[in-house]
């Protein structure tokens, strides 16, 4: 069993310790992907359940013991992944995997009091990753309410480019139109990805036909996008106030955000001494000492005119009660959070609008990793989306010099089915390709797909 | 119920048996027998059902515990309706019955045999049967989970309807390499035994068939004499492979990656050993005033318990003469059986740890009714669901023992007979006492007897509860109703 030579083929042997929400995603998505995966949890019943549903090897026991890592094989392991509830804990886990195995580490730290020393960390313990579900989810909701007539922004190529998801309403100029013929007026500096109608994905052709109630999935340049969504006709400034239901982690990590850009901000929150330690942290929020699922004090709090409304509980059935509410009684642009409950379809059919997983996002940015990590010298992962719940993959590659993807025009390269070259960042400069453009070394390019599991850029040719 | 995942994995069953039958075909063409046509004829009925019954992918291939019992269940009992052909279609065997009797003893690995004239049997047909203990021993699921990959993490649910022992530990994160390695162990053992075997001047064909016999704890001889007409030197290098073979397998993916004190710290293993020695010291005392020589009487003890524990079944000498201390240590060592994760048969060492430390708890509970004690193996504490489990089991088998004793009543044979030829099937053990005896064999028996020791047999095998649960009325009906 030796490492190096025979996991770029084989998967990667990683450990993951605890078996949480986050923990969880990542053996579904990682075991999807064919590594070979230890977990490590205090819990026997835990352990038990997972083993039965994915292929994975259990360890009973504390992740950051020595004996325990042994027995987990920490010695043949590439990667350990280290997301308990314990920031200490994790970050404990990391350090002694670290001396006992050749392996990299990851772990999840999302206490606000370690967050603005995230990278003096990672660099004294010689982690790869630092992660913090609550901060990215934060990030994700203050990108959404920067730019509130969309559904989600994710960006890419840092930050200079964004694949921006929207919802196609009745009476917009783009309806019953093709894509071939907005192409010249409308759509000249953007690039349509994925579609999705009716529960259907797809990546579509010139003559595709766009309707009234598509979910539109486009890649543009950070001006272009906004030029685009302003000649539709819809708004691109950011809300003016916002109201936050629940005074946790994440809450704290967007407030902080969007008072930074001039937003207010009104905090919801049950716990009299959080409200008293978030009013320390965060004096220019207006900090409210009440129940946020009380409809009479939303109502006396402004509900009804509030610009933006931000469920954050630590509950998600109570988000997204808190989500309809809004709906119903105000026009106020809102944001739900989900941690735990997995029925995409059934939140799918009830229409909430933008929606926010942070386990999704936090195995997102491990699984480009790990991808990155597995893939041959050739070129490497820069960044991954899931898009319309998992079924698109948006990947950024970096393409190194000598992969066969390069110096031919892109319309005499022989790629898969259902893909598509989203863009191509050459020099920081974004470049939404035709046809006749090439890709060279040194080049990002952004790969949207139907396909999962690319390591490479060369997996996009046949 | 996912009945078309079922169907597949029946499917995929029936083709891993029609490339296995490619081998006694082999042995047809090397010695030129005609009865390789029987083979070839069921290899391609085989295959050809099992290509049908692989025609449509499942749509889901989602199973849970349930389909893993049924699974299991009924790949044996195809494994065995099919092949028991060859023996029929060939004459070799002229009843069907008998036949299936007969290749369910091979797969099961028990050894228990309706042949009186084991030598009149083609060499082709001698092969399969050894083969099919070799095939038996390890699970031929756990055979195809090692050579094609089965998507879902949920084949765990295979591994452990197959797998003998309470519970299952993986190797490796993946299924598909803890398979591998167990095989990858299993086939070492044998060919390191074929090899040493052959050292000793045993002939090629003799040699392969002992050691597929003793890799999978089976038993079947191809001498009517068993073993006994072998030099010393084989039958100790036999007795010492019977009882390798009975070892934990884990002991020796530990040993394979050094970490030696971790394999020789294994409590079962250690108590596997304790019995071994301790029976073979009983009834080498016990037998020692009827023997000429002290080496003979040691290698005979020796060899029959190595044979019993390990639930082999080959013999050296007629123990049912032995006198009545001997042969009640053997018919202990029936029930007590080899390792979990072995491939041998039996109740296992590693339960009769987990129940005797359960009795001494019990005990101890009623002198400090407060008390508070997690039972520990290994150092590790048993969780409450698997010492359930292991009652369980103990309670099942007893019910399943004494009903099949009492249905094998019937024929008038006496009780000795009747207790230790059931005991012999179910363990998958093969020779009893009396008539049962390593001396006699099966075909004495009704053909009701002989149903009820091929069920036996089958449900010993594969630890009772996949056979049982196969046999749910729940699962009955579910599998008798369509759905729309």
């Amino acid at each position: 069993m030796k490492k190096s030579s025979s996991s770029a083929a084989r998967g990667l042997h990683i450990i993951i310790v605890g078996c949480g929400k986050v923990g969880v995603t990542l053996v579904e998505q990682l075991s999807k992907e064919g590594h070979d995966i230890t977990i490590i949890d205090k819990s026997h019943k835990t352990i038990q359940a997972i083993t039965n549903i994915y292929d994975v090897m259990g360890v009973v026991g504390n992740g950051a013991s020595y004996s325990i890592l042994m027995e987990a094989g920490i010695e043949y392991a590439d990667l350990l992944i280290s997301v308990t509830e314990s920031d200490e804990l994790n970050l404990l886990c990391c350090t002694v995997a670290k001396r006992v195995g050749e392996c990299a580490a990851i772990a999840r730290v999302r206490t606000p009091d370690y967050s603005v020393e995230t990278n003096y960390l990672r660099e004294k313990l010689g982690l790869v990753m630092i992660i913090n579900p609550e901060l990215e989810a934060a990030n994700e909701a203050a990108r959404i309410l920067c730019l509130p007539t969309v559904l989600e922004v994710n960006p890419f190529a840092h930050g200079q480019a964004e694949l921006i998801k929207f919802k196609l309403e009745e009476g917009n100029p783009l309806t019953d139109k093709s894509i071939a013929s907005i192409g010249k007026t409308y759509a000249k500096d953007i690039l349509i990805c994925a579609i999705e109608r009716l529960g259907q994905i797809y990546i579509p052709s010139g003559n595709f036909e766009l309707k009234a109630g598509d979910y539109i999935s486009f890649v543009a340049s950070r001006s272009d996008a906004r030029a685009f969504l302003k000649n539709l006709g819809l708004a691109t400034h950011h809300v003016k106030n916002t109201m936050i239901i629940g005074g946790g982690k994440a809450a704290f990590y967007l407030a902080k955000q969007l008072l930074g850009i001039g937003i207010d901000v009104k905090i919801i929150e049950a716990d009299k001494e959080r409200c008293e330690a978030l009013s320390i942290l965060l004096p220019k929020a207006i900090i409210i000492n009440g129940d946020g699922t009380d409809a009479d004090l939303l109502k006396e709090e402004g509900i009804e005119t509030v610009e933006s409304f931000v469920p954050l509980t630590g509950i998600d059935e109570e988000n997204v009660m808190l989500t309809l509410h809004a709906k119903q009684v105000s026009k106020a642009k809102v944001i739900t959070k989900i941690n735990r409950i997995n029925f995409r379809e059934v939140l799918n059919n009830l229409d909430l609008g933008s929606v926010i997983y942070p386990k999704y996002i936090t195995s997102e940015a491990i699984i480009a990793y790990v991808r990155a990590k597995r893939a041959s010298l050739g070129s490497n992962v820069e960044t991954l989306y899931h898009l319309f719940d998992s079924r698109v993959e948006a990947i950024e590659f970096k393409v190194a010099s000598g992969s066969p993807v390069t110096n031919t025009p892109i319309m005499e390269l022989n790629l898969k089915n259902n893909l598509l070259i989203a863009f191509i960042n050459r020099n920081g400069k974004i470049i939404i390709p035709s046809g006749n453009d090439k890709i060279m070394a040194n080049d990002t390019v952004m790969i949207v797909t139907t396909h999962t599991g690319f390591n490479d850029i060369k997996d996009i040719l046949k | 119920m996912n009945k078309s995942v079922i169907r597949f994995l029946m499917g995929k069953v029936l083709k891993t048996e029609a490339v296995l039958m490619l081998l006694p075909c082999l042995v047809a063409l090397i010695y030129r027998e005609t009865e390789g046509f029987y083979y070839l004829f069921t290899l391609a009925l085989c295959w050809l059902l099992g290509f049908l019954l692989c025609l449509k992918r499942p749509k889901s291939s989602v199973f849970y515990l349930k389909e893993g019992c049924i699974t299991t269940a009924l790949s044996w009992i195809f494994l065995s309706l099919f092949g028991a052909l060859p023996f029929f279609l060939s004459r070799e065997i002229p009843s069907y019955l008998d036949a299936l009797f007969e290749t369910v003893s091979g797969f099961t690995t028990t050894g228990a045999s309706i042949l009186t004239d084991v030598e009149s049997l083609s060499r082709c047909s001698l092969f399969w049967r050894s083969f099919t203990h070799w095939i038996g021993g390890m699970g031929v699921l756990v055979f195809i989970m090692a050579i094609i990959p089965l998507s879902g993490g949920s084949s765990i649910n295979l591994m452990k309807a197959e797998s003998p022992g309470p519970s299952v530990g993986k190797f490796a994160p993946k299924l598909k390499s803890t398979a591998r390695i167990l095989y990858g162990i299993y086939f070492a053992l044998t060919v390191l035994q074929i090899i040493l075997l052959l050292i000793g001047n045993m002939p090629v064909f003799d040699s392969v068939c002992t050691a597929f016999g003793t890799a999978g704890t089976g038993g079947f001889g191809i001498k009517n004499s068993s073993i006994a007409g072998y030099s010393p030197y084989l039958q100790w290098v036999i007795t010492i492979f019977m009882i390798l073979f009975g070892v934990n397998f884990n002991a020796y993916y530990l040993i394979v990656y050094r970490k030696f004190r971790k394999a020789f710290a294994m409590e079962e293993v250690r108590w596997y050993f304790i019995i071994i020695i301790s029976s073979i010291g009983i009834i080498f005392l016990n037998i020692l005033g009827t023997y000429a020589h002290i080496a003979d009487a040691l290698r005979d003890s020796a060899f029959q318990v190595a044979s019993i524990i390990t639930t082999t079944g080959f013999s050296t000498v007629d123990f049912n003469l032995w006198n009545s201390t001997a042969k009640t240590v053997l018919v202990l060592l029936m029930f007590i059986g080899a390792c979990a994760g072995s491939t041998g048969g039996g109740i296992k060492v590693a339960r009769f740890v987990v129940v005797i430390k359960t009795i001494k708890r019990e005990l101890n509970s009623y002198i400090h009714p407060n008390s508070v004690k997690k039972i520990q193996v290994e150092g590790k504490a048993v969780d409450r669901e698997t010492i359930k489990a292991i009652n369980v089991y103990f309670i099942t088998f007893i019910v399943l023992f004494t009903l099949s004793v009492f249905l094998v009543s019937f024929e008038g044979k006496d009780l000795t007979t009747n207790f230790t030829a059931v005991a012999a099937t179910i363990n998958n053990i093969g020779p009893g006492l009396e008539l049962a005896g390593p001396a006699s064999n099966f075909s004495l028996f009704s053909p009701l007897s002989k149903i009820v020791f091929i069920i036996d047999m089958l449900a010993g095998r594969l630890e009772l509860f996949p056979l049982l649960i196969l046999f749910h009325p729940a699962n009955i009906k579910e599998f008798f109703t369509r759905r729309r």
